[in-house]
This record gives structure tokens, sequence and C-alpha cells, in this order.
């Protein structure tokens, strides 16, 4: 299921951080609304106007959580050299050897993105992909 | 989370299930036995080869992996390293200017002079291009150089700098060739700027001095300006810990059972003395070094700054570095263990070294005051510089607070930022900001943190680090 911006999203209140939480029917749009709610926060709630669309493979694990911290590393790498950020994303695959998507991504606009925050790496404490409920929740950190 | 009192205000984290040695937390009055730090303080008494305590100081906040505060010494033979316990702005680290400089005459050119150094030195998202990008060859000399590479090209106050700062401005273990190609890509271009978050540069008042002749001797003398700058190594050592971090996370069973079930993925660790260990020291300490040059850099553009905007000579200006401490790394140190005198890997997360009186690794103008302790509060109280004791030897490794430490999210304090002008509200009491986000003020309000006399009381009190001197904001520059 594709899904673009923006994508409800929660925050966890982490003190020297921010934390997010998501959630979906499956671990793949769980983790789609992940990466959106990684786009959020870099744009500062701001709408992204899509200019390409790529499809971004990685290796993964250990676990779901450690596939889904590896999808939100490359696209951190992408936005902090190319100022890109994902204004839709589409989970193709999630297992413990990796993830595959389809990302549209808008460029960073230094007026329109001010106020969006300086993410500066993901981290693995209370990384999350796992069923919970009915559901899927997935997780994440990010040092700002 | 069981705690006991063992004196004063320190706790102790009883040993249990697998943890090796127990906790011991300095605390800003008893702590909360429900705050998700100290259960990190725990889990890193899990970590193989750690001696006497996982530590954690009056900072103490949550962190990942590691609480943000946290001191953990590991055996050099046979414990291990953890990249989570240096964090990912690797030396990211606090460096004071003292100067010849009134405050009383600067006060009126307070704007001129905010407003120069605003302009002179990158700050903010994805900041770059203070200097020209380096290249690969140039940033290797970097890596291996640290402060001494941007000495060596007049980026200074004076010729002496990288001798004022810890470790003489560079670590000597480093090894360029194990930073990869990615971290270099996003470093290249950011020699010299300052970054976002909490980091910060500031124009401060030498507003009162508590020890006269420690003071003395750092050269701190009341009513003079000093500079502060905070920040660290910027996208290339946060590229450095995340792919460690990821290939120790990925190669946790190759390491043993002890390895493979620590309680938190975030504290990942490998054998200090396997080869994945000593390549990731080696990238460390090169990333390490690039944190000494930024922050040399941004010296000398803010000498340069200062010059300009007050239209004086150098001599008029007189800047010295009073010194430079990292808050987050991992040292190989030898310490007095048990008696015994050991080699062994500090990891300060959040944590500055405070090497006591007398210790050779101390520069010599400061040996006999112990080594300067640059503890930055928040952008509308104060600061302090305090001096390192033996009994920071004895009890922490030689190790001490390094902030304030944060006390609300940063959602929490956007939620009580809204509406208001904290920009507005700290020119009321003559701080001059200037940010390159309204968020970020809001963020790092003066309530979104602990009231660092509080933290530095209690190290004090311990007798870890002795009072100096307080400093506090004119002018203030945020990312």
């Amino acid at each position: 299921m594709r899904l673009s911006l923006p994508q409800p999203y929660e925050d966890l209140g982490h003190t020297a951080d921010v934390g997010v939480r998501t959630r979906g029917a499956t671990a793949e749009e769980a983790l789609a609304r992940l990466v959106l709610a990684f786009a959020a926060l870099a744009a500062g709630g701001a709408a992204v106007a899509a200019e390409r669309e790529e499809r971004v493979a990685v290796e993964g694990g250990p676990g779901l959580a450690g596939s889904a911290v590896a999808l939100l590393r490359e696209l951190l790498y992408r936005l902090a050299t190319e100022a890109l950020v994902p204004a839709a994303c589409e989970v193709l695959r999630v297992d413990a050897a990796g993830t595959e998507a389809v990302v549209a991504f808008g460029r960073r606009d230094p007026v329109l993105h001010a106020e969006g925050a300086d993410l500066k790496a993901v981290t693995w404490h209370a990384a999350r992909l796992e069923r919970e409920g009915a559901g899927w929740v997935a997780q994440a950190v990010f040092d700002i | 989370m069981k705690l006991r009192r063992i004196e004063g205000d320190l706790w102790e984290i009883p040993r249990e299930g697998r943890m090796r040695v127990p906790g011991r937390v300095y605390s800003v009055g008893p702590p909360a036995p429900d705050d998700p730090a100290l259960q990190q303080v725990a889990n890193v008494a899990h970590l193989p080869g750690i001696l006497r305590f996982s530590l954690a100081m009056p900072d103490i906040h949550w962190g990942y992996g590691f609480p943000i505060g946290g001191v953990a010494a590991m055996d050099a033979e046979h414990g291990a390293v953890s990249p989570g316990g240096v964090g990912y702005d690797i030396n990211c680290g606090v460096r004071v200017l003292t100067t010849a400089l009134e405050a009383e005459d600067v006060r009126p050119r307070l704007h001129a002079v905010t407003a120069q150094l605003y302009r002179d030195i990158p700050t903010g998202v994805g900041a770059k291009s203070a200097i020209p990008r380096l290249s690969d060859d140039a940033l290797d000399e970097v890596l291996a150089g640290g402060a001494r590479w941007a000495v060596r090209r007049g980026f200074a106050a004076a010729s002496d700098d990288a001798e004022r700062c810890e470790e003489g401005g560079r670590l000597s273990g480093a090894d360029p060739s194990a930073v990869s190609a990615r971290a270099r890509t996003r470093g290249a271009d950011q020699l010299g700027t300052l970054g976002s978050g909490n980091h910060f540069l500031e124009v401060d008042r030498i507003a009162e001095v508590y020890d006269p002749v420690v003071a003395e001797a750092f050269g701190l003398v009341p009513g003079r300006v000093a500079i502060q700058i905070h920040t660290g190594s910027r996208g290339l050592g946060y590229q450095v810990c995340d792919e460690f971090v990821a290939e120790i996370a990925a190669r946790r069973g190759e390491f043993g059972e002890d390895y493979a079930t620590l309680p938190d993925p975030q504290l990942a660790a490998a054998p200090i003395a396997s080869a994945l260990g000593q390549r990731y020291l080696g990238a460390m300490q090169a990333a390490a070094n690039f944190a000494w040059a930024n922050r040399q850099v941004m010296t000398g553009l803010a000498v340069r700054a200062l010059l300009h905007a007050l239209a004086i000579s150098e001599r008029e200006l007189g800047a010295r570095v009073l010194y430079d401490v990292c808050h987050n790394v991992a040292k190989l140190e030898e310490h007095a263990v048990d008696g015994v005198v050991r080699r062994v890997l500090v990891h300060r997360k959040g944590a500055t070294r405070c090497f006591g009186p007398g210790d050779p690794r101390v520069p010599a103008p400061y040996r006999a005051a112990g080594q300067p302790v640059l503890i930055p509060g928040d952008m509308g109280r104060y600061s302090y510089v305090l001096a390192g004791t033996a009994r920071a030897m004895a009890d922490t490794f030689g190790s001490s607070c390094h902030g304030a430490g944060r006390l609300m999210s940063r959602g929490e304090a956007l939620r009580r930022g809204r509406g208001r002008s904290i920009a507005r509200e700290l020119a009321a009491r003559g701080i001059e900001v200037i940010a390159r986000g309204k968020k970020t003020l809001a963020e790092e309000m003066s309530e979104a943190y602990k009231d660092v006399a509080q933290v530095v009381a209690v190290m004090d009190g311990a007798g870890i680090s002795r009072l100096v001197a307080r400093l506090e904001p004119m002018g203030v520059i945020k990312g």
C-alpha cells in the first residue's frame, strides 16, 4: 500500500532526542508510516513535493526491527547528503533479511522546511517492528 | 528500580541478574525510581569487562543504550568497547576562550559582535562551507592531526592552542583509513560549522570567581569576556558511529553469549582486542580528531569575527584557549583499580574527564590546580568552570558531569513555548540571541534543562570537581 505525507504518528516523549511510534494493519504499512514520520520530522510537518521515485533495497536484521532501522539509516544518509525527504512510501517487503521499498523523494527546502528537525542518526534503542494486538507497531528513536 | 543511598547525593543500584557490577548514580535530589535512565545505568553494568561500577553523573537523563551522563571503564585487555557508549556525536565537546575584553566595554556593541559571529560561523541544519570543501587527502590530514591541523593553517587564538586541549587536541591512535567513504562525504564540507540542536557559541561574562587562586591559573578574571563553543564531529562522527553500531549488532553472535545477550541493541559491543573493536577505535579516534579540528577552525573564525566587529588588534583582544574538553568519547587511560594501576578504556557518554592536581596528563600551566572542567548550562542562565580532583581519580575514573541535562522532551518544551517569544524574553534580561529557527529556541529554553548550578553543586559537594568560576551569557548563537 502506497502512503503519502501526512500520516499519523505518536511522539514517545524521549528526553534528549525524538522517538516516534506508528501503527498499521501489516508490518509493511506500519513501516511505511514510520518512514513518513521520519519525513514529517525532517520537514517540520510541512508538505514535501515529490520529484522522483526510487526503489530502495537494504540488507537488514537482526530481526524485523533491525530491518526497519536499516531502511531508516539509508534514508537518513540521503537526507544528510542530498537533502532528500520522502514524500510517499510503499514498503514492498520487510523480513529479517532486509527490506525493499519504493520511495518518492522531494527536496528539503531551507525556507519551507526551516522548522524541520536536524535528524542525525537512527538509534537501535527501543526500535520495534512487531505485532501488537490485531495490528503492527513500528518505533524508532532518532538522535538530533 | 531498587536504589539505596551510599552517602550524600550518591546512590547505588544493587547488582542483580546478569549485572557484572553495581550502578552508582550522583543525583540532584533522590532519583525517581521509574526514570528510564536508571534502567540504562543497570543495562551498562552488563557489558563484559566493566570495572567497579556503572556510573552516572548528576546530569543523567534518558539516552539510548547508555544514559546521557554515563561513565563505564572497561578492562583494556578483556573488556568491551561499545560505540553507543561514546555516542553518535563523537568528541562532542566544549571549548572556552578567555579574552582581555571588559564585558561592559563590549555590551554597547554586543549586537554587532553576535551578528558577526553568526555571519562567519555556519549554523543550523546541514551547516557547511565555513572553509572550502576538503579533498580526501586533506581530510586524512585532519583525521590524523586534529586541532593541530587547523592551528598550522592559521585558525587559532594563539600558537599553543592545541597544547591547551585535552590530549593536546589529537588522539594518536586515529586510523583515517577506517573512516568510510560515506562518513567522509558527510563531513568533508562541515569543518568549522556549529550545527544544530544543543550546540551553541556564546559570548559570556565571567560573572563570579569562587577560587581566586585557581581562577588566576586558568586566566579567568571577573568582569571579562569569555567565548564558549559547544559542538562536535558533525555528520562525519555520526556516520562513523552509525556504521559501527550496525556492523557490531550484525556480528554480535561472534563474540559469545555475553555479547549476544546485552539488554539493549544500542549497547552493541565488541571485544576491545578484536579486529572489529580495534577498527572502531581507530575510526572513533579519527572522528574525535575531526571534532577538535572543527572547534579549532571555529576558534580562528570567532577570533577574526571579534577583531572585525570591534575593530581592535589581536593584542587588545587577548584571546587564549583556556581549555577544550570532550564529553562523548572512549579513551585508553591508566587508573588505580583496587590499589592496582590498570589500563582501562573509559567510556564517557555525556561526561567530562576531570583529572586531579599533579596529573602529568594535565597541561603544565594547570597541573597544580587540576584539569579545567568546562560545564555549560542553558542559554538563559549560566555555565561553570570547575577543576578536577584526586577524589575523582579514586571514585569516578577521573570523570565529572558534562552539562545541565535535559529535564523536558523537545515536544514538551515546544508545548510550553507556544505563544512565547523566547528571544524577547532573553533580550529583556540583556541576552542577545540569534538562532536559525524559532523552534530551536523553544526546544532549548532554560526550563527544558535542569539548573546546572544544582548539578555542579552535587559534583562539588561530592569532591569530584571543585567550583572555580561562573560564566553568564551575553550573546548566544544557536543552530
